[in-house]
């Protein structure tokens, strides 16, 4: 998830309402062996003003207590052998390169990823990266760091909340690199107010030129119960056109196109061989288990998440249980539904057969593949070698799209 | 009880000026309450009531008082304040001999207390000024009552000063309604007559009717009738309100009480009926009410087409107790099958259509209200329009008449001039100008019904700062040159957004309501094209962009559920729009003609 620095009052008041998790898989029932892992990391320097990730400022808290907090749940609830393995926050960077050779060391000692993991990302922020760090890391056991440059121009970096600087992002990757990262990622946001498209053709492709294995490019999204939400809300920010948006979201696949990396998802770009794995498993509906606060798990049909707050969830799982705070499980028709919006953020769409399959959905009548139709009537999806994926003009409508498959058929 | 120690009143006042609170204080003084258990005003029991702070439905309450050593049995009967509630203040008048006529020392008679005055005046009833927000420092009790002497010609040089709020003066209240309000007469011997003034429905006990018994007495298990519809039932429980029922063992002339008996079907009682006994001799119906004018009309369909037959089933509910709604089966190209209903105005189609969601759970498109206008052909005959759609084409008819009303308002003088300006944009006749005292004057002019409704009302409490008032009754119908505004909804003229209007505005509002339209109607996948069209005439158009870029940049195993909670959410609010061809048009959107404030 190397996209955002976190930042979200707690208690957290989107908190999903308090549901009982599942007892078999809430409690005790431990994901197969292989399922993918993702470890949240609370902590930032400072939370930017538009990220809506579960974090709290480092200062005055107990990272150690907390790193150890993980370990206990991970001796809990980690399956064996992950595929992948994600750290994301938070700002994984953030401890000391000690305290991650002890997360690591910990987390391999009860789950064995160093052997059995395809990749192993850590999300990185610059004011916190240095090749010392990036080695550590490299040495844990990560081999792919992803880098939060998010802009490089100070004045949105002022606006965003940031506490690095153009030039302290662009360090940042070249030390990823000096300590030996062969996957490097970076995270950037366009469209934010100000931005205009010239600019973001400049800055993208200075980032570019950097050769980088990969590029999360986000539209800026005002997202709920953020200060840029509420800033939005008085008017001290003004959003950017639809027209604008749409365009820099075009040049974003067009250059990067130009320089190899392939878009392979709305907002995620890679070089041959590598996507990201550990998300495309999401955009797969696949089965996850994620530890630390907020952190959400989908294992055997039931998601469930833990606690937004450091306090509930630390209590729970150092004593031995698991934290979940919430879970659902959806019926069939509902998990395919949400197969087919997740798989068609990608590029290469989705395989009706196997999104049955997936979604367990065993009916006569594929009711997506009915939605699927009338979508390629309209022009907005488009089938080809029996995979159904966006068009052209679908896919800046992603989300209407999606709409047609969710809420019930 | 010998009828010499009841007294049946009710309170005639503006909204706020202070009538539940009075009530209140009544209550407490006479002991049925004590302090401690009364919820704040008492007799605004729905919901809805205590929270706009406006009484709709009428209530009766039984205080028991003491003036020299002999005690008395005062029966308020509760009466709405609202212009548009003249009908049930009519209702609650019938059924007592006098009424306290409470007007805010502060804020001075309104146009509303003068019509509902005005209804008391002639039952000649004994009316009782009373002042209150005594202790106001605003308060200018002497020109207020001066006020009163102009507009309603009633004595009010020894009207009581009180305060309804510290509990000053009240008692004084009491005392002379038992001292001045007659005693009811009647017969306690004669064969039963007794008036239906109200009726509920309440879900545990069926059918409750509030009822004046004029003449005989009505006793515990007897067998009663229904002069009007003839229907028989068992008192199966009588009593008074005290102020919550409580039942006794009979109920004699001139005492106000309630009734349950197993009457099942809503349909079996008419407010306005007179009850008798079923053995006993023939009675005669004692004075019923006018039939309620109808000024308003709207359509109501149900969001979800299944549902038809519970909104059905609601408004056969509510119209129980609310005999002023009325309501028959619609149907419309845009909207489906829905009903066609009546109101006294616009707050009661607002406040029917808030207790159609509140009470009942249902989800409704409204129409915007219009009113009925007639057409006349060349011989003569008149055929009412009920709605907009039903209009034939104009060379049908030698005329369209549209209802006008004579139309009182009373206003600080400051405002006159800006009163009378939008009266004459609003196609107002001036009729005549009094003032009521030096501060404050009355305005009589003659407004097309569309008008008043359409944003009349809004503008007149905009340009006199919320202190004008108005107060409004049918004149009849007049011919003028009234067209069909049509709106096309992507080349397809939608009938539930047609409105009749004069042809001098139909430009302004032709643009107005596609301006309205636009930020209603959500952008689509295509563009949505609006056209006002008088006939084949397009005068004005709008169009609606298509959406381009609708996506989440973010979405991994953290964000899933929540994202597609989102999603499902803007789905959910599309079911609840009505599809036109294949536009979604929002229930909002259906208001879109009618005028008010650019916000």
């Amino acid at each position: 998830m190397a996209h955002t620095k976190p930042s979200s009052p707690a208690p957290d008041p989107r908190a999903e309402p308090a549901t009982e998790p599942d007892p078999r898989l809430a409690s005790g029932g431990r994901a197969p062996e292989g399922t993918p892992l993702y470890l949240h990391l609370p902590f930032c320097v400072a939370l930017c003003h538009y990220c809506d990730f579960f974090s709290v400022t480092a200062e005055g808290q107990d990272i150690d207590g907390v790193l150890e907090a993980l370990l206990c749940e991970a001796r809990l609830r980690a399956p064996a052998s992950p595929r992948t393995v994600y750290l994301g926050g938070g700002t994984p960077s953030l401890p000391s390169a000690a305290q991650l050779r002890r997360l690591l060391d910990g987390l391999d000692a009860c789950c064995g990823f160093r052997a059995s993991a395809v990749e192993v990302t850590a999300e990185c922020n610059p004011e916190s990266l240095d090749a010392a760090k990036a080695a550590a890391l490299l040495a844990g056991g990560v081999d792919r760091l992803s880098v939060g440059v998010q802009s490089l121009r100070p004045r949105l970096l002022e606006q965003f909340g940031r506490v690095h600087s153009a030039s302290e992002g662009l360090d940042a990757l070249a030390a990823a690199r000096e300590a030996g990262c062969e996957n490097l990622s970076a995270d950037l946001i366009f469209a934010a107010p100000g931005l205009d498209a010239a600019s973001w053709r400049e800055d993208l492709a200075a980032l570019l030129e950097l050769g980088l294995d990969h590029l999360s490019a986000y539209n800026l999204a005002f997202e709920e119960q953020t200060p840029f939400a509420r800033r939005l809300a008085r008017g001290e920010l003004v959003a950017q056109p639809e027209a604008c948006e749409l365009e820099q979201f075009r040049i974003t696949r067009e250059l990067c196109s130009d320089a190899g990396l392939e878009p392979y998802e709305i907002s995620s770009f890679a070089s041959r061989g590598r996507r990201c794995e550990h998300n495309r498993n999401y955009w797969a509906n696949g089965s996850y288990v994620g530890l630390g606060p907020s952190a959400v798990s989908h294992v055997g049909g039931v998601r469930f998440g833990n606690p937004r707050a450091i306090a509930p969830w630390r209590e729970a799982v150092c004593a031995g249980r698991p934290a979940a705070q919430w879970s659902e499980r959806l019926d069939a028709d509902e998990r395919l539904g949400e197969t087919w919006w997740l798989g068609l953020r990608t590029a290469e769409g989705v395989d009706p057969r196997l999104a049955r399959r997936t979604a367990g959905f065993v009916g006569r009548d594929d009711p997506a593949g009915t939605v699927a139709a009338d979508l390629i009537a309209e022009g907005l999806l488009e089938e080809r070698a029996g995979r159904v994926r966006l068009s052209e003009r679908g896919l800046p409508l992603a989300d209407a799209v999606a709409a047609r498959f969710l809420g019930g058929f | 009880m010998d009828t010499q120690h009841i007294r049946n009143f009710s309170i005639i006042a503006h909204i706020d000026h202070g009538k539940s609170t009075l009530a209140d204080r009544m209550l407490e003084l006479s002991g049925a309450v004590s302090k401690r258990d009364m919820r704040s005003q008492i007799l605004d029991d729905m919901d809805l009531e205590r929270e706009r702070g406006i009484t709709i439905k009428a209530r009766a309450v039984t205080i028991e008082h003491e003036v020299d050593g002999e005690r008395y049995q005062l029966n308020l009967i509760d009466t709405p304040g609202h212009v548009d509630f003249s009908y049930e203040v009519q209702k609650s008048l019938q059924a007592c001999e006098g009424a306290v006529l409470l007007v805010d020392a502060s804020q001075g008679v309104e146009a509303q207390t003068v019509a509902n005055a005005y209804l008391a005046v002639e039952q000649d009833m004994e009316i009782l000024p009373v002042l209150n927000k005594i202790d106001l420092a605003h308060a200018h009790a002497d020109e207020v009552a001066e006020e009163i002497e102009n507009s309603l010609a009633i004595e009010a040089t020894d009207a009581l000063h009180i305060s309804a709020k510290s509990g000053t003066g009240c008692e004084a209240v009491l005392d002379r309604i038992v001292e001045r309000i007659p005693a009811p007469e009647g017969d306690p011997e004669a064969p039963l007559q007794a008036l239906i003034f109200d009726a509920v429905y309440d879900e545990y006990r069926g059918i409750i009717v509030y009822l004046r018994v004029f003449n005989g007495t009505l006793r515990r298990r007897a067998m009663t009738r229904m002069v009007g519809t003839g229907k028989v039932y068992e008192a199966v429980e009588i009593g008074r309100f005290a102020p919550v029922m409580t039942p006794s063992e009979e109920l004699g002339a001139g005492e106000v009480g309630y009734l349950v008996s197993n009457i099942k079907r809503l349909g079996d009682v008419r407010v306005g009926d007179t009850i008798t006994l079923d053995k006993g001799p023939e009675v005669a119906m004692l004075p019923g009410y006018e039939e309620p004018a109808h000024m308003v009309f709207a359509d109501f369909y149900p969001t979800n087409p299944g549902e038809f037959e519970r909104l059905r089933d609601a408004l056969e509910t509510l119209s129980l107790s609310d005999s002023a709604l009325s309501y028959q089966p619609e149907s419309s190209d845009a909207l489906g099958f829905g009903f066609r209903c009546g109101f006294l105005g616009l707050l009661h189609m607002e406040i029917i259509q808030q207790r159609l969601e509140r009470e009942h759970d249902l989800d409704m498109i409204q129409t915007a209200p219009s009113v009925t206008y007639r057409i006349r052909d060349d011989d003569g005959t008149e055929t009412e329009i009920r709605s907009p759609g039903q209009l034939p084409p104009p060379d049908t008819y030698a005329d369209l008449m549209e209802p006008v009303a004579r139309t009182t308002m009373l206003t600080p003088v400051e405002y006159i001039g800006a009163l009378m300006q939008i009266a004459s944009d609003h196609r107002g006749t001036f009729v005549r100008q009094e003032h009521l005292s030096p501060t404050r004057v009355q305005l009589v002019f003659d407004l097309p019904m569309g008008e008043i409704i359409y944003d009349f009302y809004d503008k007149l409490k905009s340009v006199t700062r919320g202190f004008g008032t108005l107060n409004y009754e049918l004149l009849g119908f007049h011919a003028d040159d009234l067209v069909r505004l049509e709106i096309l909804v992507n080349g397809e003229s939608v009938d539930a957004l047609s409105s009749i209007v004069h042809r001098s505005q139909a430009d302004y509002r032709g643009r107005q309501t596609l301006k309205r339209l636009r930020k209603e109607i959500p952008r689509h996948l295509f563009e949505v094209r609006l056209q006002a069209a008088i006939g084949s005439r397009i005068i004005a158009r709008e169009s609606i962009a298509a959406l381009r870029k609708d996506v989440t940049a973010k979405c991994y195993g953290g964000d899933i559920t929540r994202k597609r909670k989102l999603l499902e959410k803007q789905k959910k609010g599309k079911r609840r729009m009505r599809q036109v061809g294949n536009v979604d048009i929002p229930q909002k959107a259906f208001l879109a003609v009618l005028g008010g404030e650019e916000k």
